[in-house]
């Protein structure tokens, strides 16, 4: 029986596997190709001395202490984490803070609320080339739209780019209007699967807006708020594109709005006004900042998703 | 009374929406009318309109830039990418939603543990491996990048909805004798299609828009995309603002009219991925 | 399904296109560099080259400044890129030559190699090998650009001296002039900035002191020629932190402001933005009358061979040909930089005054020597400087950030 069995079964095993993997075989060379074997050679130049620009010779965790605790260096990564940081948290504040009050607003699906979803979400399929370059020009201090506008209420010209105090804020502000849509409509969608009823009930419970918002609809999205806090997290740590169009690769001014994306950009490929290229501390950054990433990424899934069981 | 509280509500949020979208219109709205102005009239009068609607500038973008080119590149491209990544991951994530096989989970955990990986970090390698293959400064290159950048959201995606489908069908197909191709291809792909749309758009904006990939990859003027194209040209007329904003312009017209047209399919498109 | 087919036959479209244009002449080399705006002149001169060895043809190709390392490294490392590479100076060059990119160049392959100065040469030598791997191409000099007619509608004489300048500059303030147009908003030009106004304060003995070892940037001299910089801020333009080099160009193009530090480099940028400006190029305020005029100079970088080229004699024809007089002639007067080549003969009135300033002139004391190894002069003082210009830090903190990062790696520097 079982010797039968085997007998008619194992070409149609060899058959099957041989279809699955088929299907997978595409999509995993793709990967091991293009993702899987450059990360790990990356990994890899990590630990390499470059001098010029090949590897020299194997130094161990050289380029990690130098990017960690050597002066200037550790002053550049850590100047440039703090941007990070900052940016994070002004991100989670003011974007995501306005994007709950905007899909709230949502939610009530006043007139015009389908215009309004579409409007707010524009921004978002620009490319980030398009919007820093926008408002690079609007926030020029002489010629600029943000200070021509302010001039009528008789401020006079303010250099937002140009002065390290307004620097990171100007960036951040371009940063909000480019995504603010994003969030918003994500945390739409959380507040959409709050079933009527239970909305229904607080209504006839005489709760008004702000309590409908702060008791009922804000601990029911969660979910929702873990994605955004997560993405919010991830793209605050690997920001590139707006602050690499509108302050440059140096950070400028004086490395106010300098971030990882940047220094680790710079370190690999050195800048024409600033010189020498260093695959080897490059590829360090680079893992660091992969590391700390997915780590705290993995850390607050985990809690945030516990968090979301208890409510 | 509490008629009176709602109204009163609902006005501070129409108010809200209402300084919310001009916030994020006015922008725009400049940008499009400076397209029109000469740049002594952009720097004299920033806010009016322009006076007479000058064409001056979109000549010069038509005549000195390869526009039409990049603007070509950047939909072959794009639309390349696009359709190798539902290709590649409808044919995966139909192998790990349908069929019980041994390393399937591993399958699943490696795709998705290129999601959280930054590709730009191993830009280096990533060079030295297509220059290897020989296809730096080509579009297949590219479009290989784009479409390994893809495929771990774009499998995730697929196989989430692939294993919601119903497992009669496929059964009773197999009753019938049908072979897995065709179970395949006529039975559950076309039952795939809501999902592929959503994979589609999500793929398509952020390849549409990416500008660091062919930063390195492509050199060749006559290969360059369009968000691309846009840092050469505003590096070539850094002073003259009135071509500037008409190039950004134009850069973002094709992408607005097709949002504008398919809204809600962008916005379930790029939402979705997170929601999920 | 149909959009789907759609798709595909734009994917074979594409790829199609990518190899027909990859499709190539044998005898076709091509040119990289970082300068777009040069294309005109560059197609015309390689014109002139094809004329003299029809079966050579040249190829322009270009890329965005701030990639442009990026692009090249990335391209040389998989043994790729230009036949001919543009390079800048000093240690850009020297980590590519490091690596084995570049090909040595010497008398047998580039006789032209003769018609170049001794100190241009040294710009394009690997200090290891002594060996020239790229052919000078040009020197620039950074000094003072003056609007001719603001200062003659408002009555005044270019300041020669630094008190002149600050009598000047009140004078240009009070009639609504901006007098300095620079601003803070360029990374790559502040240096510059601070080569220009600094330089004659400094004099070519700090630089001895300071290349042979006796002294560091804490020198009291290099101090007090920064804090200079700081008595310059009420003559910029409002928000000056903000205001880049180029809004600087056209605040003095269009006579808002009266004086403009700049670099020869852009006499014929300016000239065709506004044809009708009647400017000069003068050297900096001197620290006091009777000094000598001292700008600042530097070369800019060289024409290299990439030695994976598969057409090498082809390459070394067309750099051979760069280092020729004929070449520098006609480059000198159609893009108004100064070829170093000896003999070249520059028409141009504005052009030979800046060459002669050049006989006087100090070397741009960053790019010269500090741009070898990491961390460069270039980087530290770029990130300083513009917090000192805010009031964020003194001269006395950039001056020691300055030294003690380069102690890293410049021995004299070390325990100072």
């Amino acid at each position: 029986m079982t010797e039968g069995w085997r007998h008619t079964a194992k070409p149609f095993a060899w058959r099957r596997s041989l279809w699955i993997a088929a299907l997978l075989t595409p999509a995993l060379l793709v990967m091991v190709l293009f993702v899987l074997w450059p990360l790990l050679s990356a990994f890899r130049f990590a630990f390499y001395e470059f001098n010029g620009l090949r590897p020299s010779g194997f130094i161990g965790l050289e380029n990690f202490r130098q990017v960690l605790f050597e002066k200037p260096y550790s002053d550049w990564t850590w100047n440039a984490f703090k941007h990070n940081v900052i940016a994070f948290l002004a991100l989670m504040l003011f974007e995501n803070g306005t994007a709950f009050l905007i899909a709230f607003a949502l939610l009530k699906a006043l007139p015009g609320h389908r215009v309004h979803q579409v409007i707010v979400f524009l921004p978002v399929v620009l490319s980030a080339v398009i919007v820093g370059f926008l408002w690079k020009l609007f926030l020029h201090p002489l010629f600029g739209l943000v200070n021509q506008l302010l001039g009528l209420v008789g401020i006079g010209a303010i250099p937002w780019l140009g002065n390290e105090h307004t620097a990171l804020g100007s960036i951040l502000f371009a940063n909000i209007w480019h995504w603010l849509g994003f969030p918003a409509l994500v945390l739409l969608a959380g507040m959409q699967r709050i079933s009527k009823d239970v909305l229904e009930a607080a209504r006839l419970d005489g709760a008004g807006d702000l309590a409908l918002m702060t008791k009922i609809v804000w601990p029911l999205i969660a979910p929702s708020v873990t994605i955004v806090t997560i993405l919010t997290f991830i793209g605050s740590f690997n920001w590139f594109e707006i602050p690499y169009v509108m302050a440059g690769l140096t950070g400028s001014p004086g490395g106010s709005t300098d971030v990882l994306g940047l220094y680790f950009y710079r370190t690999a490929f050195g800048s024409t006004t600033t010189g020498i290229q260093d695959f080897g501390q490059g590829s360090a950054l680079a893992v660091l900042m992969f590391v700390f990433v997915a780590g705290v990424t993995a850390i607050a899934l985990r809690y945030l998703r516990r968090r979301e069981i208890e409510q | 009374m509490r008629d009176r509280g709602e109204t009163i509500g609902n006005g501070a949020i129409q108010l809200l929406l209402a300084v919310n979208a001009v916030i994020m219109i006015y922008p725009l709205f400049v940008m499009v009318a400076s397209s029109f102005k000469t740049n002594a009239e952009i720097f004299s009068s920033p806010l009016s309109l322009p006076t007479h609607f000058s064409t001056a500038n979109l000549e010069k973008v038509w005549t000195e830039t390869n526009f039409v080119r990049y603007l070509a590149n950047s939909v072959g491209i794009t639309a390349a990418s696009v359709a190798l990544i539902l290709m590649f991951s409808t044919l995966a994530g139909y192998a790990i939603a349908r069929y019980r096989f041994r390393l399937s989970s591993l399958v699943l955990m490696f795709f998705l543990s290129g999601m959280t990986v930054p590709l730009k970090l191993a830009i280096i390698p990533l060079f030295i491996q297509l220059d290897t293959l020989g296809l730096v400064d080509s579009y297949l290159g590219l479009v290989l990048v784009y479409v390994a950048m893809g495929i771990p959201s774009a499998v995730f995606i697929m196989t989430g909805f692939l294993r919601t489908l119903p497992r009669e069908l496929e059964e009773s197909a197999r009753m019938d004798g049908a072979s897995e191709l065709r179970i395949m291809w006529s039975i559950m792909l076309p039952l795939a299609r809501p999902a592929l749309v959503i994979v589609a758009i999500q793929n398509a904006v952020p390849i549409w828009n990416d500008f660091f990939f062919p930063l390195v990859l492509i050199t060749s003027d006559n290969l360059k995309t369009l968000p691309q194209g846009l840092t050469v040209f505003v590096g070539e007329f850094t002073t003259d603002w009135g071509v500037l904003f008409t190039g950004l312009t134009l850069a973002a017209l094709p992408i607005t009219v097709l949002y504008i047209v398919l809204s809600k399919q962008f916005i379930s498109g790029i939402t979705q991925g997170a929601v999920k | 399904m149909s959009r789907r087919r759609i798709g595909l036959a734009l994917a074979a479209a594409s790829f199609a296109w990518g190899f027909a244009t990859s499709l190539a002449h044998a005898t076709e080399i091509s040119f990289w560099t970082w300068r777009q705006e040069d294309k005109a002149a560059y197609n015309e001169l390689f014109a002139d080259f094809t004329k003299a060895n029809p079966d050579i043809h040249v190829k322009f190709e270009s890329f965005p400044d701030e990639n442009y390392p990026t692009i090249v490294s990335t391209a040389l490392a998989g043994g790729k890129g230009g036949d001919v590479i543009h390079t800048h100076a000093y240690g850009w060059l020297e980590q590519f030559v490091k690596a084995g990119y570049f090909e040595p160049l010497d008398m047998a392959t580039v006789p032209s190699l003769a018609n170049q100065p001794a100190d241009a040469l040294v710009s394009g030598t690997y200090r290891a090998d002594k060996k020239v791997y790229s052919l000078p191409f040009a020197s620039q000099t950074l000094g003072l650009f003056i609007n001719k007619d603001v200062f003659a509608k408002a009555g005044l004489t270019p300041p020669t001296t630094w008190d002149e300048f600050i009598t000047v500059s009140k004078a240009l303030k009070e009639k609504g002039i901006y007098p300095l147009a620079n601003g803070m908003g360029t990374s790559w030009f502040n240096e510059m900035f601070v080569a220009i106004f600094t330089n004659p304060f400094l004099g070519p003995d700090f630089v001895s002191d300071l290349t042979s070892g006796k002294t560091t940037f804490k020198d009291p001299r290099y101090v007090a020629a920064l804090g200079k910089l700081l008595e310059l801020r009420p003559y910029m333009p409002d928000g000056f932190e903000g205001i880049d080099y180029e809004t600087a160009g056209q605040l003095f193009l269009s006579g808002k402001a009266a004086m403009l530090a700049g670099g020869s480099f852009d006499i014929a940028t300016y000239r065709s933005q506004n044809p009708a400006i009647n400017m000069d190029f003068v050297a900096p305020p001197m620290a006091k009358a009777g000094d000598t005029p001292q700008a600042t100079k530097f070369f800019d970088g060289g024409y290299a061979v990439n030695s994976k080229s598969a057409s090498k004699e082809a390459a070394l024809k067309l750099v051979n040909w760069m280092g020729t007089k004929e070449f520098g002639d006609k480059f000198s007067a159609l893009l108004g930089n100064i070829s170093p080549i000896k003999g070249v003969v520059i028409k141009d009135e504005l052009l030979s005054h800046v060459a002669k300033l050049n006989e006087t002139a100090m070397p741009h004391i960053n790019v010269v020597y500090f741009r070898f190894e990491k961390p460069t002069g270039s980087e530290l003082l770029q990130g300083d400087i513009t917090k000192m210009m805010s009031g964020s830090i003194t001269p006395d903190q950039l001056a020691a950030d300055l030294t003690d990062g380069l102690a890293k790696w410049y021995k004299p520097f070390q325990g100072k």
